[in-house]
């Protein structure tokens, strides 16, 4: 009979500790990287008991969390994957709008007014009015010229800002799972259980996997170690490798702007690592910033450059409108020919930045040329042929007019923009599905979970139905004596 | 059978809805602007047609304009022909009529008077101005082409507008031409920028001080009232001036055989003008063709440009109702999993 009591106690109590890991799994029900508990029972020693053998009741060997490391591998993969086109998609987005003449006027329709503007003035070569249209035409090309310029070198510099913030949470991070790996070691020590900070550790390794690509296995030694894909270990074990970044100047920089910022490992002599992240935000923005914002400030610049040097070219043949001496060069108000509309750039790099008129324009209407030769205001040839401009391929060697060399570039900007939104629904969707996969195998299912509390409510009540039949089976006996 | 949990049921409920709102607020964009396409990367082909489109389309405008003002330019001049022409032919009435002895001195002055008025006329036709530039002056619009002695100060300029891509016309005669028994009446299509494709672009160092004697075709540097102008010849050569000149002065000396020598000078001048006239009336010709080229072009361009921008209507409108269907299912089909709960039923 103390076998009975003893059965029932270990039945109690199995059904008490699965009640308690139950309601654990309810309560956790919303807690975000959570897997669900199990407890594991199993029978106790049999004893032999003359030759019968008999069963002694259940015991408690442990609490399982429902958890499988390949799909959670697999679910850090899609997220560094998703996280990397989502970046690329988002930053191309911005870059995508600068150049969006969709509503509204862009370089495009800019250039196409300025290079109007002068057959309105080969129409009417000695109407200072024009000349006046002429001047804000071309004013706004240049305005519009340093508005993509800079907007695209904003862009550029918000990464760097972006990439900052992204490598201090790194670091918090790695220090967070450095913590967890020292708990972790300390409860398995006294063999407590870890499910919970497993969990959380884990967490924190998706959250990672949002920057980078990240690969984690344990050592011979049982140390877990986090690795970033390509670059190297940030923990091992209870130890960190910090990340830092630093402001390059303009010659060492990747992308050509003073001031960008890339990656090392801290307090370590290493060259710099921004480029070597494999997917995830931090290699998405470090592409975009060097690769497709570099590419199209490039390309800004020389369209720029070619734009004002051809223009000063054919200009500088003209002679200014005003009445001078036959065969003079130069009178009071200055040069008569040899004039620059915009100013000369001096450099291809930042030409977008500082186009400008030339000062001789911005000061006198009347030197804007359309005259081929002096005193002659009825001469439209130099205003023809700078508007003629247009259709002559001076971009790209020869190749390209301006429009076109322009037109590709939006284009393929449209077109990476839409490959990069396919690519971020795409892994979004495969990211989702990994996502799904893991609460399939260790999300809480709120009505298994209220089945369990009814089934081992009932198995408690049993089981001390059991310790109470066990006590009235004393009784009876103790009652024989009277 | 695969295992549900509660998180993987919501997030896959939250993902449906998401994506059908999230279509549903692109088509409501379009529908709201009813282009196809909001920005680049919705059709990026598309953008970069419709942007060159809209290039070709704002050119056709200007050229359009440029031809309008060719035009114009050139009925002022084919008027002014037409009224020399008048006037030369009555000179040479006059003139037949004075050359016999019929008449005598009296009336051969009193003729002479008329005469005067009509190289008036003609002065005043060859200074004609259309607002503050003269006509007929060549490139030097804004001085008086003729002096009172009938001597041409202009230029033998020759302005060309471009009405469509790459077609130029002549928009003015200049004085010589018109006015002088021996002025060039070529009328060949000038190309003042086959220069341009010469035009090499030069970089920032090969500045102003290398100029290229060939950049614009016959030209230099050097200023053309070097060598143009007044010291062209103008001044020796027999022109409509001095054959008036010549008909007041055989009238008023009372010369007959002066007279009679002047017939045939009229008649080349005529001859000449008749000429002109007929070019520039070829030149209207052909600005006319191409404005209704032009116009063609805009049509085609703003239906090819409609249809890579703009939304389909009816197809918009069905995709939203569908939408909008889907999205009240989805709603439904949402309802009937996260209402219900095995505790509901556990009393």
């Amino acid at each position: 009979m103390p076998d009975l009591l003893n059965i029932g106690k270990s039945g109690l109590s199995a059904s008490k500790k699965s009640l308690e890991t139950t309601s654990h799994n309810i309560a956790n029900v919303n807690t975000e990287g959570y897997s669900r508990q199990r407890v594991i029972q199993q029978t106790n020693m049999p004893i032999d008991k003359g030759g019968l053998v008999q069963g002694t009741g259940t015991r408690v060997t442990g609490v399982n969390r429902s958890h499988d490391i390949y799909v959670e591998k697999r679910l850090d993969k899609a997220t560094s994957s998703h996280h990397f086109h989502k970046e690329r998609a988002d930053q191309l987005e911005q870059v995508e709008n600068i150049f969006n003449e969709i509503d509204g006027d862009g370089l495009n329709k800019v250039l196409n007014k300025f290079y109007n503007s002068f057959r309105e003035l080969a129409n009417q070569p000695e109407n200072e009015t024009i000349r006046s249209v002429v001047r804000d035409s071309a004013q706004l090309v240049s305005q519009d010229f340093k508005r993509v310029r800079s907007s695209l070198d904003g862009i550029a510099k918000q990464v760097d800002g972006r990439l900052e913030q992204e490598i201090n949470e790194i670091n918090q991070a790695a220090k967070n799972i450095a913590g967890l790996n020292k708990k972790i070691a300390i409860v398995e020590g006294f063999g407590g259980e870890t499910g919970d900070l497993r969990d959380q550790r884990d967490l924190i390794i998706k959250g990672l996997s949002e920057s980078f690509e990240v690969h984690t296995y344990m050592d011979e030694r049982n140390n877990y170690i986090v690795m970033a894909k390509n670059v190297g270990t940030i923990v091992s074990g209870m130890e960190t490798q910090e990340l830092a970044i630093r402001g390059t100047a303009k010659e060492d920089s990747s992308n050509n702007m003073a001031g960008s910022v890339e990656v090392y490992f801290k307090d370590r002599p290493s060259s710099a690592i921004t480029d070597k992240f494999r997917n995830g935000r931090l290699s998405s923005m470090a592409q975009v910033r060097n690769e497709d914002i570099r590419s199209l400030q490039v390309k800004v610049d020389d369209i720029a450059f070619d734009l004002a040097n051809s223009v000063n070219a054919l200009h500088r043949r003209g002679f200014a409108n005003r009445p001078s001496t036959p065969g003079a060069l130069a009178d009071e108000k200055g040069p008569l020919t040899g004039m620059d509309f915009f100013k000369a750039p001096t450099t291809r790099e930042n030409a977008a930045l500082e186009l400008d008129l030339s000062a001789l324009v911005k000061d006198d209407l009347s030197n804007i040329a359309t005259a081929l030769q002096d005193n002659s205001p009825g001469d439209n040839r130099i205003a023809l042929a700078i508007s003629k401009l247009q259709h002559e391929r001076i971009m790209d060697g020869g190749t390209a007019t301006l429009e076109e060399s322009y037109l590709q570039t939006i284009g393929r900007i449209g077109l990476e923009t839409g490959k990069a939104k396919l690519d971020r629904e795409q892994s979004e969707g495969i990211m989702v599905q990994a996502q799904n996969i893991r609460e399939r195998i260790a999300g809480v299912n709120l009505d298994e979970e209220t089945a369990n509390m009814v089934r081992f409510q009932h198995a408690y009540q049993a089981s001390a139905k059991v310790m109470q039949t066990a006590q009235e089976m004393f009784e009876t006996v103790l009652s024989i004596k009277r | 059978m695969s295992r549900v949990s509660d998180n993987s049921s919501t997030a896959s409920i939250k993902f449906a809805l998401n994506k059908t709102k999230e279509r549903l607020e692109d088509l409501q964009l379009k529908g709201s602007t009813l282009k196809k396409a909001t920005r680049p990367s919705d059709d990026p082909v598309g953008n970069v047609e419709s942007l060159a489109i809209g290039s070709r389309v704002s050119d056709n405008a200007q050229y359009l304009k440029n031809a309008d003002y060719a035009t114009l330019h050139l009925s002022v001049a084919e008027k002014s022909l037409e009224e020399i022409t008048d006037l030369l032919v009555k000179a040479k009435e006059i003139a037949i009529t004075q050359s016999s002895d019929l008449y005598d001195e009296n009336t051969r002055k009193a003729v002479a008077n008329e005469v005067i008025q009509l190289r008036n006329m003609a002065m005043s036709i060859a200074n004609k101005r259309v607002g503050q530039k003269y006509v007929f002056g060549g490139f030097k619009s804004l001085t008086k082409p003729f002096d009172d002695n009938g001597v041409y100060q202009g230029d033998k300029g020759r302005s060309t507008l471009e009405i469509a891509k790459d077609f130029f016309v002549p928009i003015n005669l200049h004085g010589a031409e018109i006015f002088y028994a021996n002025g060039t009446a070529s009328f060949k299509q000038p190309e003042p920028i086959n220069d341009v494709n010469n035009f090499q672009k030069s970089d920032a160092s090969d500045t102003a001080n290398d100029p290229e004697p060939n950049l614009i075709q016959g030209s230099t540097r050097t200023p053309a009232s070097k060598k143009g102008g007044a010291e062209d010849g103008f001044n020796d050569s027999s022109n409509i001036f001095t054959h008036l000149d010549g008909l007041i002065v055989g009238l008023e000396n009372n010369d007959a055989t002066a007279i009679q020598g002047l017939l045939e000078k009229f008649d080349d001048d005529v001859d000449r003008l008749v000429t002109l006239r007929t070019r520039i009336g070829s030149v209207v010709n052909s600005i006319d063709r191409s404005k209704n080229i032009l116009e063609a072009d805009n049509v085609s361009a703003a239906d090819r440009k409609s249809k890579l921008v703009d939304a389909d209507i009816a197809e918009l409108f069905s995709d939203i109702s569908r939408h909008q269907n889907v999205l009240q299912t989805s709603y439904k089909a949402s309802q009937a999993m996260l209402n219900q709960s095995l505790i509901d039923f556990l009393r």
